[in-house]
């Protein structure tokens, strides 16, 4: 699975997630960013540019991570959302947790 | 499926060695070269299958085996005696000690491939039928045995959960002139899904149960839940999204409050029509509000709610049915005699495939014309 992990400063991270976060890659995601958290991480970008599936549990795993870095005043954010992952956040109702923004340029941007 | 593990324990080096690079390429090897060695590897990770010496310093491989068959959690992996020892007492000796196998040196190493094979397979097997029916006990146990009868309506619902599918659940509860109907998902897939929405099912029966007494506004019980689920630590990191439904027949009033679930659908004469108002998703967020709405069921209308498994069956193009396609489907089936049966055959038909993907459940509530 595709996913790519990239830091731009020492507290944002840019996670690529590729074609698809499912059941497949879920627990793949949530082990790499929490390697990232243990390093000091505390924001995520994560890049939906070429999303074409998120299933429950890959929706999971981002959940389980925005409750990791909450209470240490970080966030997740999400970056050029696909028309598929906006149906799910849409159907969740998750937009009011999850900052969008049209590009990972404009989302380092407001987080740096 | 992860690659299976495998423990060599060997004394000599060369044969360890060749062993290790040989099974290396099929499965991910740990070696030991005593049996106090393999012990300290089985406690930081069990392996599925041990391959073993008999003769060997320290501890040999009949201690080995024996200390392995007084632990519960080390009893049932799978062991492949190999050793120089020809002779049959040995032999008997290790198949008396309860050894899966048992080759003797010089051995061909195509045949250990093919006996470690079987004995993986037979376990793998196993373990798969045992989840199987855990899961479709768990199944079992999430859906209500009946429906509520109340006259001048018809209440009816469907279930049909996939092995590998996830936690759906529905329940509902009488309390006075009203009933409270709870449909939601917990998120994940397979075995631990279905165990999540077990646990999560009893803190939903329990908070209801706890609460009636004070409230009959599902957006309060919907509050409440929501904080338990992102206080609890056993609950962590479940996510569910869930409806909440307060029905009155007498009066033919819906109240519900909506957790980021797939929005239900009220069927009438004009067509469907979404029932828009929805709320977040449980466990992300301690503080979230709900609301309650309320909606009035028309004569002869239905309403209907669902999983996601509906909406996100795939059409022949490649794209999930979603939502509209799922209204699409409900046209005029509040005048059908079987209206899921018809529903779930119109969603097959949009559909790329002729059974269901995932976990499917409908509740339908007929009011008679």
């Amino acid at each position: 699975m595709s996913l790519e992990l990239k830091t731009h400063n020492e507290e944002t991270v840019i996670v690529r997630i590729g074609k698809a976060l499912d059941f497949r890659n879920a627990s793949d995601f949530k082990a790499q960013c929490q390697e990232q958290v243990q390093e000091g991480a505390r924001n995520f970008i994560l890049d939906f540019s070429d999303t074409g599936i998120l299933d429950s549990t890959g929706l999971g795993s981002i959940f389980s991570l925005y409750r990791q870095v909450s209470p240490l005043n970080g966030q997740v954010v999400f970056a050029s959302v696909s028309r598929p992952v906006q149906v799910v956040v849409q159907l969740t109702r998750t937009y009011k947790v999850f900052r969008q923004f049209p590009s990972v340029e404009a989302a380092q941007d407001t987080l740096a | 499926m992860a690659e299976n593990s495998i423990l060599i324990v060997e004394d000599e080096r060369t044969l360890r060695r060749l062993l290790e690079y040989r099974l290396g390429k099929t499965y991910q090897v740990r070696t030991a070269a005593n049996g106090e060695e393999a012990l300290d590897r089985v406690h930081e990770e069990a392996p599925d299958l041990i391959v073993s010496d008999i003769m060997m310093p320290k501890m040999d491989g009949f201690a080995l085996q024996d200390a392995l068959s007084q632990e519960k959690a080390t009893r049932a992996i799978p062991f492949i005696f190999l050793t120089a020892k020809a002779d049959e007492t040995s032999k008997q000796r290790g198949m008396r000690t309860g050894v899966d196998d048992y080759i003797t040196k010089p051995f061909d190493i195509d045949q250990l491939l093919s006996r470690i094979d079987r004995l993986l397979e037979r376990a793998n097997v196993y373990q798969s039928q045992l989840d199987a029916k855990l899961g479709q006990d768990f199944s079992e146990r999430l859906m209500p045995k009946r429906m509520p009868e109340e006259p001048g309506y018809h209440a009816t619902f469907y279930n049909k959960p996939r092995e590998y599918g996830g936690g759906d659940i529905f329940d509902w509860k009488r309390a006075g002139d009203d009933y409270f109907f709870t449909l939601g998902d917990v998120m994940g897939k397979g075995l631990q899904a279905k165990f999540y929405a077990f646990s999560f099912l009893g803190y939903v029966r329990s908070s209801l149960k706890a609460m009636m007494e004070s409230t009959r506004s599902p957006a309060k019980l919907m509050q409440k839940i929501n904080q338990v689920l992102v206080e609890d630590e056993v609950m962590e990191n479940t996510f569910a999204s869930l409806l909440l439904i307060r029905w009155n027949p007498k009066r033919h009033e819906l109240t519900y409050a909506n957790a980021g679930h797939c929005r239900p659908v009220l069927v009438t004469d004009n067509g469907p029509e979404l029932i828009t108002y929805s709320d977040m998703i449980l466990g992300l967020k301690g503080d979230t509000e709900y609301q309650d709405s309320t909606l009035t069921i028309p004569p002869g209308a239905a309403f209907m709610a669902y999983t996601d498994g509906l909406m996100e069956q795939q059409t022949p193009d490649g794209t999930m049915l979603g939502e509209e396609g799922v209204m699409t489907c409900t046209e005029h089936l509040h005048t059908a005699d079987a209206p899921i049966d018809e529903l779930l055959q119109r969603v097959l038909d949009a559909s790329h495939n002729d059974i269901f993907d995932d976990d499917i459940l409908v509740f339908w509530l007929q009011r008679n014309a």
